[in-house]
């Protein structure tokens, strides 16, 4: 166990090196299986580890191997946890990271750059493994920052173009604010339980009853969630989630989809019952997510870029995950993470599927008609279509429905702005279908030279297309008769080293609720539908009849131009006046030019001195003992 | 007697100092050079005299010669610019330092008082070369490789390639 | 008193050595060709042999004198050597032998 647990982040990053080192030298062929084989490799191993932490006593496995750093009262073991939320996680990162792999071998077959998205890619799972598998908050923090490096590398992969690094470095710096407010949590939470482990702090809480007021915990808890907000594009950090999709788009389904956009919860769900104590923070949460998901659901409504209207998906899926961690419902949003995780990736490797077949075409206004040409792309992709929207049976009927049914619990007003932003989601994901694939041609040379794509690309979509249906089985909510069975095996880990198990509380119109939200939505994505299924003409005299709510949605709210306004550009002045008149004037002038200036002067005054002539010397030393001679025989 | 090669001496270098022509320079070293002799054998020393005549107004005298012959140079440069500074304070120097010394000399009770006990002894060759092969035999093996030394040095220098 | 300095007193030699001295000294300070600088050095180095063997004759004619005459003529041939052989090799380089002009030390 001991050694094969090691394997299993490792082996992601012996890919990366190997490719990164080597990549150029042998060959595309061997990057291909190197990169896709040390997933799907590290998939075996975790598969194991899933099954033995099944089987354990408490079903939690902690492969430890050595004290990490250990100064004053800070010891950190390096470790390796497997326990069901973990194992789980493992298993979403490496499987779903294995199919996207596969699916990058055809995708990026043309491109130049093979083996560096490969080494990229590899590392980013490496990563991501240390932050779901680390057993304390240090590795997790270094996986963290491992995920939003990878994530910038890869966004700024076409580094050839204006955007993509300039996207990269958005993503990177929007990062780092939440990251700071990790850090701060980190420091918080030591300087109250002197540890950063995950388990040994969580035993330290397990008997602790929820804070009243604004403490220590509410404190490092919302700066927690500051990190999560950062990392999982949040209410007010989300910006520069659609601006990511400058990556290649099996990256966006892989990273800004399906995985590192999750860290942010799985780290919520990771300390679970310390959140659990902070209601304020809990109470904040529910709020942020719940504003996120109807935000980000109403741009996504008017957007033209197939992969814009996904990420804006993105965001909004996410809120609805946060606002359930803030309904208490942290087994509910993990399962949430778990079915996006399949459908969104689905999603986004079905765009780029499009997206190839149409020439790097983005932009839907210029699609349509392309279900014929496109079979499995279409079939696949309208069964994510069914998942996201909450079709009943699907994987997102269940899991979003039981987030919805918690938020009720929590606030009816947040139930409400669940289940709009659910309206919105159906709608734009029926108008993204139907301007793809229903309708005429609107550019018919790309649609005349559109073409199904190799069997790498199709192979992934079908798994995840079959995953996507029936995931949701995992969890069928009690109010339908099921039994919520991943929240009974995720409770090892939620409540670890709890006391007192919290039970929620239930009750309420459930069925009702359901009822209510899934006829809503299902009205909504059909009107979508009919809206768009003949052409953007509908639409276009719709737009035409609320003009500035057309543009405020558009333009994303001027959530973007504000931010320019009121920190960007002050920030930049501040940092120009800095430059100008500290940097230039004070430090540069009078710090360092003003010696210089003066040392110079002086190697002036003494060059005189210094004629190189032999003659002038002998003159100096006859001066010189003259008045020595001077001094002695006066 | 001593007047007269005193004045042999003080006008040769006087001439040799005045002269623009570096031979003429030379010959004038020469004259300077043999009025020393002279001062030597005054000074009951024979031996001294006759190796400043081989060696100095022989040997040295004769390779700066050479060497002026050798490369050409007969005349000073006119001055490329007027060091007038270097010149006065050069010439300023040289006065005080003369005039200082003259007189201290002339002023000196302890000269006069050395210079009155004389019994004048010829110095010959063999006292000479029994001192300095019984008390200075290491220095005269220093000197000896001191000359190969600068043997070695000025070949070293003055060849083109070694 | 200057009688005895005419006829060769002791102070006569010194007096003599010293004017030779200062002689040697202008030449360096003031003339610009080595070579006549170098006769300079030469003039002071004689000057130093005048007082020296005047003293020694005055002592009872001892014998210390004459050695160090010696060695300072072998020191003078040295410098003969390796003096003039700078000279050359000066002139190689600058074809002059005006000290003023080897002044690459300043640069």
């Amino acid at each position: 166990m001991h050694t094969t647990a090691w394997l299993i982040p490792l082996l992601p990053l012996f890919g990366a090196a190997l490719i990164g080192l080597l990549g150029r030298k042998i060959g595309k062929t061997a990057v291909a299986v190197i990169g896709v084989g040390v997933v799907a490799l590290a998939f075996c191993f975790a598969l194991r580890a899933f099954f033995l932490a099944g089987s354990a006593p408490d079903h939690r496995l902690e492969s430890l191997s050595f004290t990490w750093m250990s100064t004053g009262n800070l010891s950190v073991p390096m470790g390796l946890v497997f326990d069901p939320l973990s194992s789980l996680m493992a298993l979403v990162v490496t499987g779903i990271g294995a199919l996207i792999h596969l699916y990058s071998v055809g995708y990026m077959w043309e491109e130049e750059g093979f083996a560096r998205y490969f080494a990229y890619l590899n590392l980013f799972i490496f990563f991501m493994l240390c932050l779901v598998l680390g057993n304390s908050l240090p590795l997790l923090f270094v996986g963290w920052e491992g995920v939003g490096l990878c994530s910038y590398l890869l966004i700024g992969y076409y580094f050839e173009t204006d955007y993509a690094p300039a996207a990269g470095l958005k993503a990177f710096l929007t990062n780092r604010v939440g990251d700071l407010g990790v850090i701060i949590g980190m420091m918080a939470l030591f300087a109250h339980f002197n540890t950063l482990t995950i388990a040994e702090l969580l035993t330290k809480v397990g008997h602790l009853s929820p804070e009243v007021g604004f403490g220590v915990l509410s404190f490092a808890t919302l700066m927690l969630f500051v990190g999560a907000c950062g990392k999982s594009a949040q209410i007010p950090l989300y910006i520069w989630l659609p601006d990511a999709m400058a990556g290649p788009t099996p990256v966006s389904a892989l990273i800004h989809a399906a995985t590192m956009v999750t860290a942010g919860i799985f780290m919520v769900c990771r300390l679970a019952p310390l959140f659990q104590l902070a209601p304020i923070t809990l109470n904040v949460i529910a709020w942020v997510g719940g504003l996120t998901a109807l935000f980000a659901a109403t741009i996504g409504l008017v957007q033209r870029d197939i992969k814009k209207v996904l990420a804006y998906s993105t965001v909004s899926q996410l809120g609805y995950m946060v606002m359930a961690l803030g309904a208490g419902g942290f087994a509910a949003g993990f399962f949430h993470v778990f079915t996006h995780a399949w459908f969104k990736a689905l999603l986004f490797l079905g765009a780029g599927s499009v997206i190839m077949a149409m020439h790097h075409e983005q932009d839907l206004f210029k699609m349509g008609g392309l279900r014929s040409k496109l079979p499995i792309t279409f079939w696949t992709m309208l069964l994510a279509t069914l998942a996201i929207m909450g079709f009943p049976g699907f994987s997102g009927f269940f899991s979003k429905d039981e987030i919805l049914y918690l938020a009720y619990l929590k606030h009816p007003a947040l139930w409400v702005i669940g289940v709009a932003g659910a309206c919105c989601t159906s709608f734009y994901m029926w108008r993204l279908m139907a301007l793809t694939f229903w309708g005429e041609p609107r550019d018919h040379h790309a649609y005349e030279h559109a073409h199904e794509s190799p069997w790498t690309m199709t192979l992934p979509l079908v798994v995840l297309a079959a995953g996507s249906v029936v995931v949701g089985y995992l969890g069928i909510p009690e109010a339908f008769g099921g039994h919520f069975s991943i929240g009974r095996f995720l409770e090892p880990s939620l409540a670890y080293g709890q006391l007192h198990v919290h039970e929620g509380h239930h009750g309420g119109p459930a069925i009702l609720l359901a009822c209510v939200s899934t006829i809503l939505g299902l009205g909504f994505g059909l009107f979508g539908f009919l809206s768009y299924r003949s052409g953007t003409a509908l639409a276009e005299s719709r737009a035409a009849r609320f003009p500035l709510l057309h543009r405020i949605l558009l333009n994303k709210y001027y959530v973007d131009e504000g931010i320019e306004r009121v920190i960007l550009s002050p920030v930049r002045g501040l940092g120009r006046l800095l430059w100008q008149v500290g940097d230039v004037i004070i430090v540069d002038g009078i710090g360092v030019n003003l010696p210089a200036a003066l040392a110079r002067l002086a190697g002036d005054l003494l060059a005189l001195f210094q004629t190189g002539r032999v003659r002038n010397y002998t003159l100096g030393m006859v001066l010189g003992a003259l008045a020595i001679l001077w001094i002695f025989f006066k | 007697m001593f007047l007269i090669f005193a004045l042999i001496t003080l006008l040769g270098a006087l001439a040799m100092f005045r002269s623009r022509n570096l031979i003429v320079a030379g010959l004038c070293l020469v004259l300077c050079f043999l009025g020393v002799a002279g001062l030597f054998l005054l000074l009951a020393n024979p031996v001294a005299a006759a190796l400043q005549i081989i060696v100095y107004s022989g040997a040295i005298v004769v390779l700066v010669l050479f060497v002026i012959m050798l490369l050409n140079s007969h005349e000073e440069e006119a001055a490329a610019q007027p060091h007038r500074i270097q010149r006065w304070l050069g010439a300023l120097a040289a006065a005080v330092l003369g005039a200082g010394a003259c007189k201290a000399v002339l002023s000196s009770p302890g000269l006069v008082r050395i210079g009155q006990e004389s019994p004048a002894r010829v110095m010959d060759l063999q006292q000479v070369g029994t001192s300095l092969f019984q008390q200075h035999v290491v220095a005269f093996e220093a000197a000896g490789l001191l000359l190969l030394a600068a043997m070695v040095a000025a070949v070293a220098l003055v060849k083109k390639e070694l | 008193m200057n009688s005895a300095l005419l006829q060769g007193s002791l102070q006569g030699y010194i007096l003599v050595a010293l004017l030779l001295f200062v002689i040697g000294l202008a030449t360096v300070l003031i003339r610009r060709s080595l070579l006549v600088q170098f006769m300079g050095i030469e003039l002071m180095l004689n000057a130093a042999n005048v007082a020296l063997l005047a003293f020694a004759r005055y002592r009872g004619g001892d014998v210390q004198g004459t050695v160090f005459y010696l060695f300072i003529i072998a020191v003078a041939a040295c410098e003969a050597a390796v003096g003039l052989a700078l000279v050359v090799a000066l002139y190689r380089h600058r074809h002059t032998t005006d000290s003023d002009s080897a002044d690459a030390l300043r640069r």
